[in-house]
């Protein structure tokens, strides 16, 4: 199995590694250090499974899952070092959780956990908390932008953009992703608006624009029209 | 004139007889704005029996056609008083008995014009309802009382059911005394109605400027709550500023402190004896005994002076905890206005104590607080610790021996005693072995700077001051950051004080919930100004997303090498 480690702390990540290598049952497919890093690790390595620290800088481990599409969402060991955490990670449905330190025994019951899961189709879904703050790349810092500030959110070949009054950031979130968890509302296939940042909306011979806050246009196509309407309440 | 000096005679019966009721138990102040009708219905009673007693006392004349009278000051005093309707009742009133109970020519217009007069009464206290000082004086009474009882003249002279000539008759026989008489008596009345109420103004004056003064003496005492060592000197004090013979204090058992009288044989530690002082606990009320019908008899000692006292009960929460007394001896009379005071000064001490409750509790508050912080000392913090040192065990074994020093220094140092004062060298060593154990688990995303004046390393501070600010850096600024994290700790001279400084360039202060985050450096502030005063304390500086800044001060002197 490959396996993503995720952690914020170096010598917890390597103990962890030594750990998974001993059972012969892994290989490492990345160490991340932080939520972000890990989002663009299990995009690009598909693991099979993450070993996933919850207290994280900025972005904590539940919020990760939250950021992640379900078809790319691989099974979810939580490893903490605090037992209040452990129940929640049952809440989440997690496939299993480890406590900080980890002892080879409990790792083994792990591996046997893994070893008997169903493939990924079958994997239950996870209910998910809803996104709040979004994380984005501005230079070479990660910024978090929260919701409310969103005027709208547009997808290109390049990538995935965050439009504030302000600024445009890139972000590794797919726009099902903040479709479904932040809120958001599709006004166009590769275009989402933030509701309470519409300014006006005209319509003419049936083509639609909303204007932001900020006086940026954005397209409604017209299939999705009706639904933007009635988010509107119009 | 002998029939105004007969009248004024009559007045001065009636001035005697209103004095007594002046000075008797019976009295309530009559004040021109009473609110209640229980209070119009006193005033009405009052000077309707004055009025009527001004017809019996009056002198007959012209064959008993008339009656030198003075009714008037009666129903126009009303007036004043209650107002137009009371003034008029009584008036009526009055005349209505002058009319049945006694006949003569004069007797339906003196009936009519004693009303008019209590109207007349009432119309001034409308007039001057807003300044009572000037309503209630005795040249208003002198002038209102001198109108009526001209208009009382006129209206006798043209409503007697007689000839004319028996009508001036009588108004030359009656005009005279009334209008002299009457005036004088109204403002005698009022005079003494006055002098009455201002004693009474004087009595409360006093009694509340010495409970007051009694609270500000205890309130310093009974700060301790109320045991052997303060209840003596409570007793000395209530004692010395109230002048009874005897003051005591007890708790539900025993009595705790004695002043004055019988001191010989009232000895603190002794259990209650009297059944009063018993029964004030048990009922949660205040006991009187005034020395005549009912009397305090020591069951102490035969010889005991005391025989009159009233006790009170101290109550906390609603529970009694003791009571306070004060006690006379026989041949002095129990002032009523001691009693009062004794009443007053149950509930003063009381709330005294349920101050004294409530501060011992945010003491305990404090410690608890405090060990709280300490147990805490986290889990989290400890299975992370542990969790890096089995890890670096893997590659460097000395480095994880040593590590596992530092924690069980750590450790060691957590178990002082939270009242210890120590010195900043001390505190740095706990800080010290924190930190390596936070640098280790944050291998290459944290750097610790230390920046300390040697000459402050004696620097007097309560232990634990320093861990919590840095732990604080770590929980809540440098963990959480996803780019490199600072932390700079010193300690240097500014303006005569002694400052440290924990600094993180996390800047996130304000982010974080403050009731939870704040709580250890609550903490600290209120132990370091337990320790040196209000001046000294903890200062929080926040850049968001830049820095955060906690600023212990403390006192620079006396720290020197």
């Amino acid at each position: 199995m490959r396996a993503l480690i995720v952690d914020d702390e170096l010598h917890a990540r390597e103990e962890l590694e030594s750990l998974l290598l001993e059972t012969g049952a892994f290989s490492i497919a990345g160490r991340c250090g932080n939520a972000v890093e890990a989002i663009q690790a299990i995009r690009k390595q598909r693991p099979d499974v993450v070993f996933l620290d919850i207290q994280m800088p900025a972005i904590s481990g539940f919020e990760l899952l939250s950021m992640l599409d379900d078809d790319e969402l691989p099974a979810i060991v939580f490893v903490t070092a605090h037992d209040a955490f452990a129940l929640r990670a049952f809440e989440e449905r997690a496939l299993d959780y480890l406590l900080k330190p980890v002892s080879r025994e409990r790792l083994a019951k792990t591996v046997e956990r893994l070893r008997k899961l169903p493939g990924a189709e079958a994997r239950p879904g996870y209910p998910r908390a809803e996104i709040r703050r979004i994380p984005c790349l501005a230079a070479r810092a990660i910024k978090l932008v929260d919701v409310p500030e969103v005027e709208f959110v547009r997808s290109s070949e390049a990538g995935v953009y965050v439009v504030t009054a302000k600024a445009e950031l890139f972000t590794e979130l797919t726009l099902k992703v903040l479709e479904e968890r932040a809120g958001l509302v599709r006004c166009h296939k590769q275009f989402l608006v933030n509701a309470d940042q519409v300014d006006e909306i005209s319509i003419d011979e049936g083509l639609a624009v909303i204007r932001t806050r900020s006086g940026k246009d954005v397209p409604v196509s017209r299939r999705h029209l009706p639904a933007v309407k009635a988010r509107l309440d119009l | 004139m002998k029939l105004a000096l007969q009248l004024i005679e009559a007045l001065s019966v009636f001035l005697v007889i209103f004095y007594l009721y002046c000075r008797s138990p019976a009295f309530r102040p009559l004040k021109p704005d009473w609110p209640r009708p229980r209070g119009k219905i006193r005033l009405y009673l009052v000077f309707s029996g004055i009025a009527i007693l001004g017809n019996y006392l009056g002198v007959p004349v012209v064959g008993g056609q008339a009656i030198v009278n003075a009714r008037a000051v009666g129903s126009t005093l009303a007036g004043l008083l209650g107002g137009p309707a009371l003034g008029m009742l009584v008036g009526a009133t009055a005349g209505l008995h002058r009319v049945t109970a006694m006949s003569g020519a004069a007797a339906f217009p003196g009936a009519v014009s004693t009303t008019l007069e209590g109207l007349l009464g009432g119309l001034v206290h409308v007039a001057l309802k807003r300044r009572p000082e000037r309503l209630m004086t005795p040249r208003v009474a002198f002038a209102t009382t001198l109108v009526g009882e001209i208009l009382h003249m006129v209206i006798v002279r043209y409503l007697t059911q007689a000839p004319p000539e028996q009508a001036i008759a009588i108004v030359k026989a009656i005009a005279g005394p009334m209008v002299i008489a009457n005036p004088i008596g109204a403002a005698l009345f009022m005079a003494v109605l006055l002098e009455r109420q201002r004693e009474q103004d004087r009595v409360a004056a006093t009694s509340s400027a010495r409970a007051l003064k009694v609270a500000d003496r205890t309130l310093r005492l009974l700060v301790r709550g109320i045991g052997r060592d303060t209840a003596g000197e409570l007793a000395a004090i209530i004692k010395e500023e109230t002048g009874v013979g005897a003051v005591g204090v007890t708790d539900t058992e025993r009595v705790l402190g004695w002043a004055g009288m019988g001191s010989d044989h009232h000895l603190p530690g002794n259990p209650i004896a009297s059944p009063y002082t018993r029964q004030s606990i048990a009922e949660n009320a205040v006991v009187f005994a005034d020395g005549v019908r009912q009397a305090y008899d020591c069951t102490v000692s035969p010889s005991c002076q005391l025989s009159s006292m009233v006790i009170a009960p101290l109550q906390v929460d609603g529970s009694v905890v003791g009571t306070v007394q004060l006690f006379e001896p026989r041949g002095r009379r129990f002032l009523n206005m001691n009693k009062s005071l004794g009443e007053g000064l149950g509930a003063v001490l009381s709330s005294q104590l349920l101050i004294a409750r409530y501060q011992e509790q945010k003491s305990l508050l404090v410690m608890s607080e405090l060990k709280l912080a300490q147990a805490q000392v986290n889990p989290h913090f400890l299975f992370n610790a542990l969790n890096t040192i089995i890890a670096i065990l893997r590659r460097d074994g000395d480095r994880a021996r040593d590590l596992l020093i530092h924690l069980s220094n750590f450790f060691r140092k957590n178990l002082k005693r939270s009242s210890d004062v120590s010195t900043l060298r001390e505190e740095l060593e706990h800080v010290g072995a924190y930190l390596e154990i936070e640098k280790a688990r944050f291998e290459g995303r944290i750097a610790v700077e230390t920046d300390v004046d040697p000459e402050l390393l004696s620097l007097e501070m309560p232990a634990f001051t320093l861990q919590p600010l840095v732990e604080n850096a770590f929980k809540h600024g440098l963990s959480d950051m996803l780019g490199e994290g600072r932390a700079t700790i010193r300690a240097f001279r500014k303006d005569g004080a002694a400052l440290i400084e924990v600094e993180d360039n996390g800047g996130a202060w304000k982010e974080q919930p403050r009731e939870k985050a704040g709580l250890g450096m609550q903490i600290v502030d209120k132990r370091v100004k337990n320790l040196f005063g209000e001046a000294f304390g903890l200062t929080v500086t926040c850049v968001p997303q830049e820095l955060t800044r906690v600023t212990v001060c403390l006192p620079g002197k006396g720290a020197a090498a």
